[in-house]
């Protein structure tokens, strides 16, 4: 994530900055134009259903001018942190800010989601181990029938298995579970192999599942964690 | 500032992991080859020993670790994975190690609570 290019100049950042630091006695709310920018990240979490806290490095502050290019560094860096999900369009553009620090659109609105006082999943909304197994077998035995084992095309067949696994359990993933899945794809050959895994979870709300395929040319193993997002 | 410090101390940070895994195959397996009657018990303490140093991080998150060991016979071996889950919070790790006689993948997924 860090070796991505600094999406706002320098000079970008310092006319900004410039721009928000001379206000010493400034309230809360006129500081939320930083937040802004956190605020679309944390609508893209929303469905998780919990406060976002991580952008909120930059919400809320006050700002002395003293600390300004610190927080510029801090911008660029958590813009980094969010990769792909922020676009920058608005900025190159200048569809949001002018340089002379005005919004020329009205400011994003910060969405604060409420506590839903929830400590674990709902009665009967829990990780299916069963059933997630019947899917991943189902699959498994459909998707490699007949296949042979071929190196060129083996590494895209088992990234491939592994999306089509994500897509179908997502379907049936009750709500606030996050799901890992893992597809092992071997040659059958006279080799001894071993996968195991272990993990630090909730007994209570989380758990596993897995599913072997074998036939005369390749092995498959399946595996798939359900985890329940506190 | 501080912001900052428990924003790193809340991240799932590849290089300290990927160490942690290294370590704990270089002590458990090192230069031995595959053996049939090890392997069960080598896959279970390279997992134990990586959750433990792992949990001794204190960091808040759940952690998957999955090994797979395999000898040496010329046949091939793929391995991927697919997650749902929080790309800001959530990480994860493969270290793929080898010595003369078997090839070891040991794969960390962090998520955080």
């Amino acid at each position: 994530m860090a070796s991505q290019p600094l999406p706002l100049s320098q000079e970008t950042l310092a006319q900004f900055n410039r721009s928000m630091a001379p206000e010493p006695g400034a309230s809360g709310p006129p500081r939320r134009r930083l937040g802004s920018i956190s605020t679309r990240r944390s609508s893209k979490d929303q469905s998780k259903d919990q406060p976002h806290h991580r952008p909120l490095s930059l919400r809320g502050k006050t700002v002395p001018s003293s600390e300004s290019s610190f927080l510029s560094t801090k911008i660029s860096n958590s813009h980094i942190s969010m990769g792909r999900r922020f676009s920058f369009a608005g900025w190159h553009q200048g569809g949001r800010v002018s340089f002379s620090g005005l919004y020329l659109q009205q400011p994003i609105q910060e969405v604060y989601v409420e506590n839903t006082y929830r400590m674990g999943p709902e009665p009967g909304c829990h990780f299916s181990a069963s059933r997630t197994r019947q899917i991943l077998q189902a699959t498994l035995d459909s998707y490699l029938e007949g296949v042979c084992y071929s190196p060129d095309s083996c590494s895209q067949l088992c990234q491939i298995l592994a999306d089509l696994f994500l897509s179908k359990l997502k379907d049936v993933n009750p709500p606030r579970y996050k799901l890992v899945c893992q597809v092992v794809v071997g040659q059958s050959g006279k080799q001894g192999i071993r996968v195991a895994s272990r993990s630090l979870m909730n007994p209570n709300t989380d758990n596993y599942t897995s599913a072997v395929f074998q036939n005369h040319s390749l092995f498959a193993v399946a595996l798939v964690h359900g985890m329940y997002f506190e | 500032m501080d912001d900052d410090q428990s924003a790193e101390e809340t991240a799932f940070v590849v290089d300290e992991v990927s160490s942690i895994v290294k370590e704990s195959l270089e002590a458990v397996i090192g230069r031995n080859p595959y053996e049939q009657k090890r392997v069960n018990q080598w896959v279970s303490s390279v997992v134990e020993q990586c959750l433990g140093q792992l949990s001794k991080l204190s960091k808040p998150f759940k952690y998957i670790v999955t090994c797979i060991i395999m000898q040496k016979n010329g046949a091939g071996l793929q391995s991927a994975s697919s997650c749902f889950w929080d790309n800001t919070t959530d990480g994860s790790c493969t270290v793929r190690w080898e010595n003369k006689h078997l090839y070891c993948i040991v794969s960390v997924f962090g998520l955080a609570i």
